[in-house]
């Protein structure tokens, strides 16, 4: 037998003979493994859902023309056009987003006003497909619009006197166009006074065709990469200018941030705490192991070989608990991003790595604090007991 | 007798104890940590989320936007039933003016406002209202006005007008002059660049409208929507409007503010409140998750260390039973060794779980934390609970142990 079979018959024998020791070992290390995996996972994949679920606030970016004025925010507060309108090129914002390579939802909007008995109503033309995928927060009566049907403005509802099935009679600058209402719209916001028609019906009423006001886009960047975003798309479109919604832009980064450092700190003291438990545990069973040390060294194991033999036994408990964490973190942390963000854990891969170094480094930790002290031991006093 | 045992027990092996004295604070000190935030953090995000902007708008009932608001109820925000739920608002006059600054001429809209202003009301302590407080994203290149004649322009308007802070912009309204002093430029990628905002009374003079305000932002700290809440209050019967109206819904703080604002009505902006629900609901579950993970892991930790350094005392034992302890007598032997430690354990525990509970508040949203007083006795009846789970397994094996087999080794 050479010697390192030798060293390795040791190991395994030293393991097996003590099942339930080296069980509950085993499943110690893997328990702070399978933290650190879960947490890890829960963490990184938590900036990412976060980041979707702060999309929900709306647009971080739009694009106006150069020369129109901003009419857009939240909160309510608008005023009537106050200047001639001014028109974008669809095909043009499109072609700029493509060569651009922004990955970014986008939805188009022309705003004009129709003629419909005795009053202009202010009008947006959409694609009512984007609307309902980005504008989450919109409150619907009745249904959804198809081809030739409408969503009023909860307050223009209100004041026309409209409800679901009403016909009305809109005339455009181009053409007349019978509309019916399907829907009405409430926000809070501006939308409560607006008409909603489908974008290309509301572009051939209106003689306008491939013309739009606005584009809202929400980019998935986050911190800088949100204004290089802005500057590289403002340079692909000389016409029209590009700004950034700061209300939600800067207070999402903001709270993505406090998220991240949250998730990091909340990560930081379980696996701290977890850990130092559970070098104590693997410091405990060492400990007790006096009396084989004190017959290894007694037999000429030099203190060397007897650390390999100790440090192989931790190596071998650090391995499997590792394994066995990783795969079991994985399962927590997929139970907790299915429950509470209703979609599958990112797989990581460096996260295998992490939950094999956590194993290895508190059992070969644990082991390697006693073991100085048990290595003062003279082995003929651990030998007779005392 | 017994407590002789105990203190040598303690003093001859030293290592031992201080190995599960450790695993146990560390235990007790997660505990305390995670129930002391998990509380505090939704609380926390969701003060953190009312920086999206004002989730409510207070606007004149008459529907064609000719009615004004009186400013003499605003004071009256601050007393409703839902009073400690509204962490701040902001009136709101508008007029379009007509600009000059240097030769040049634009058409715009003027907007009286609060910026920060002291309010007090009666009864209640004093607080700060107004854009500066609900609207953190607004980037002020100089500063806030604060006096009467100072004014901050929108980006897009300055850059038409031509003016820098510092500079003076003239607002001309049906044959009324009014110099503003330009303190600041005010970007924030919304319709707020075309305006410039005046402190509330000077835009009232200048419009003629003393006294009137035209909406109110209101920003409240809300619970998430849910089936109930989404009722129609129309609908419902006695009982329920009850509960909904003393439940923090958005729909019934705004109900509970219009109540108050004469010829008002209120109405959730569902962007900034539909959006906030959803994250605040995840967020909430996502740290409950991890406490319950928490509190799971330390207490393994703390019941296998045990386990791990009673498994081997099987030797003390027989010796014990040997010189004639019955079970009784060892049971309280080892008991009372657990619990000397998992009570000083817990207590140390407690301390620096309040200490790492503050930290991460201190770290994360810049603010102190109370940890609940409960939470003290809990630390250390959970640790002295957990301790004696893992120890009783071990002991009651090591107590079964025949003393001659195990002597003889």
């Amino acid at each position: 037998m050479t010697r390192r079979r030798w060293l390795i018959h040791l190991v395994l024998r030293a393991l097996g003979h003590r099942k339930g020791r080296t069980i509950l070992l085993l499943a110690v290390l893997a328990m702070a493994s399978s933290l650190a995996t879960a947490l890890g996972i829960v963490s990184s994949s938590m900036e990412r859902r976060v980041a979707e679920e702060v999309r929900k606030y709306g647009a971080n970016l739009i694009v106006i023309p150069e020369t129109a004025r901003l009419e857009i925010g939240s909160g309510g507060l608008d005023f009537g056009v106050v200047s001639e309108p001014t028109y974008l090129q669809q095909s043009l914002v499109e072609g700029a987003l493509a060569r651009s390579g922004i990955k970014a939802e986008r939805s188009f909007h022309l705003r004009g006003a129709l003629h419909w008995k005795d009053s202009d109503l202010m009008v947006e033309g959409v694609d009512f497909a984007d609307i309902r995928r980005l504008f989450p927060w919109w409150q619907l009566k009745g249904t959804w619009p198809t081809a030739g049907e409408i969503v009023v403005g909860n307050d223009l509802a209100a004041s026309m006197k409209l409800k679901p099935g009403d016909m009305m009679e809109c005339g455009g600058k181009g053409q007349t166009v019978k509309l019916r209402v399907s829907g009405i719209v409430t926000s809070g916001g501006e939308e409560d006074g607006l008409l909603f028609v489908a974008l290309p019906e509301l572009q051939k009423a209106l003689e306008l065709e491939g013309q739009i006001t606005l584009v809202r886009l929400m980019v998935t960047a986050g911190g800088d990469s949100l204004k290089k975003s802005a500057v590289s798309l403002q340079q692909l479109m000389p016409g029209a200018k590009v700004s950034e919604v700061r209300q939600t832009a800067r207070t999402s980064e903001g709270l993505l941030a406090k998220v991240k450092l949250l998730m990091l700190m909340v990560t930081a003291v379980v696996l701290v705490s977890a850990g130092s438990s559970v070098a104590g545990t693997m410091s405990t069973t060492v400990l007790e192991r006096g009396k084989e040390i004190g017959l290894m060294k007694a037999m000429g194991g030099t203190r060397v070989e007897v650390m390999l033999i100790f440090c192989g036994e931790a190596a071998m408990l650090g391995v499997l608990g590792g394994i066995a964490g990783y795969l079991c973190g994985t399962i927590i942390a997929q139970f907790i991003t299915r429950t509470v963000f209703s979609a599958s854990a990112d797989i990581i891969p460096w996260i295998a790595c992490v939950s094999l170094g956590v194993s290895l480094f508190l059992a070969l930790l644990g082991s390697f604090g006693p073991m100085i002290s048990v290595f003062k031991l003279d082995p003929v006093r651990s030998l007779r007991g005392e | 007798m017994l407590f002789r045992i105990l203190k040598n027990s303690f003093l001859k092996r030293p290592k031992a104890v201080f190995l599960i004295f450790l695993s146990i604070t560390m235990g007790a000190a997660v505990a305390t940590a995670f129930l002391g935030i998990a509380g505090e953090v939704s609380h926390k995000m969701a003060l953190e989320l009312r920086s999206y902007g004002a989730n409510i708008l207070i606007e004149p009932s008459a529907a064609e936007g000719g009615g004004f608001l009186r400013e003499e109820d605003l004071p009256k925000i601050k007393t409703v039933f839902w009073k400690y739920n509204i962490t701040g608002f902001a009136p709101y006059l508008f007029g379009i003016a007509e600009f000059s600054s240097g030769g040049k001429r634009e058409r715009g809209v003027v907007s009286g406002t609060w910026f920060a202003k002291q309010l007090e009301v009666p009864g209640e302590d004093v607080s700060t209202q107004g854009v500066k407080g609900i609207a953190p994203w607004w980037e002020v290149q100089g500063r806030w006005p604060e006096d009467a004649d100072e004014a901050i322009i929108g980006a897009a308007l300055a850059k038409r007008l031509n003016v820098a802070s510092g500079g003076e912009v003239t607002a001309l309204v049906k044959g009324r002059r009014q110099l503003f002093r330009i303190v600041g430029i005010v970007t924030t990628g919304g319709y707020e660049e075309e305006q410039l905002f005046a402190p509330l009374v000077t835009v009232q003079t200048l419009l003629l409208q003393t006294g009137k305000v035209s909406r109110v932002q209101v920003s409240a700290l809300t619970v998430p929507m849910d089936d109930f809440g989404k009722k129609d209050p129309s609908t419902m019967s006695k009982d329920e409007y009850e509960k909904w109206y003393c439940t923090a819904y958005v729909t019934s703080v705004a109900k509970n503010v219009e109540e108050v604002m004469a010829g008002s009505r209120a109405k959730p902006v569902w962007q900034i409140a539909s959006a906030e629900g959803a994250l605040l609901n995840k967020l909430n579950s996502v740290m409950l998750l991890l406490t319950v993970l928490a509190l799971g892991a330390s207490a393994t930790s703390v019941s296998t260390s045990l386990m791990a350094s009673m498994a081997e005392r099987s030797k003390e034992i027989a010796l014990m039973k040997a010189v004639g302890a019955d079970r009784f007598q060892i049971s309280s032997i080892f008991i009372g060794e657990t619990l000397i430690i998992s009570v000083v354990g817990g207590i140390v525990g407690y301390f620096i779980g309040d200490q790492l509970a503050e930290v991460i508040s201190r770290t994360v949203f810049n603010s102190t934390i109370a940890s609940p007083l409960w939470l003290f006795p809990t630390a250390i009846i959970s640790a002295f609970v957990v301790a004696i789970a893992g120890s009783i397994a071990p002991l009651r094996r090591a107590l079964l142990v025949e003393p001659v087999k195990v002597l003889k080794g």
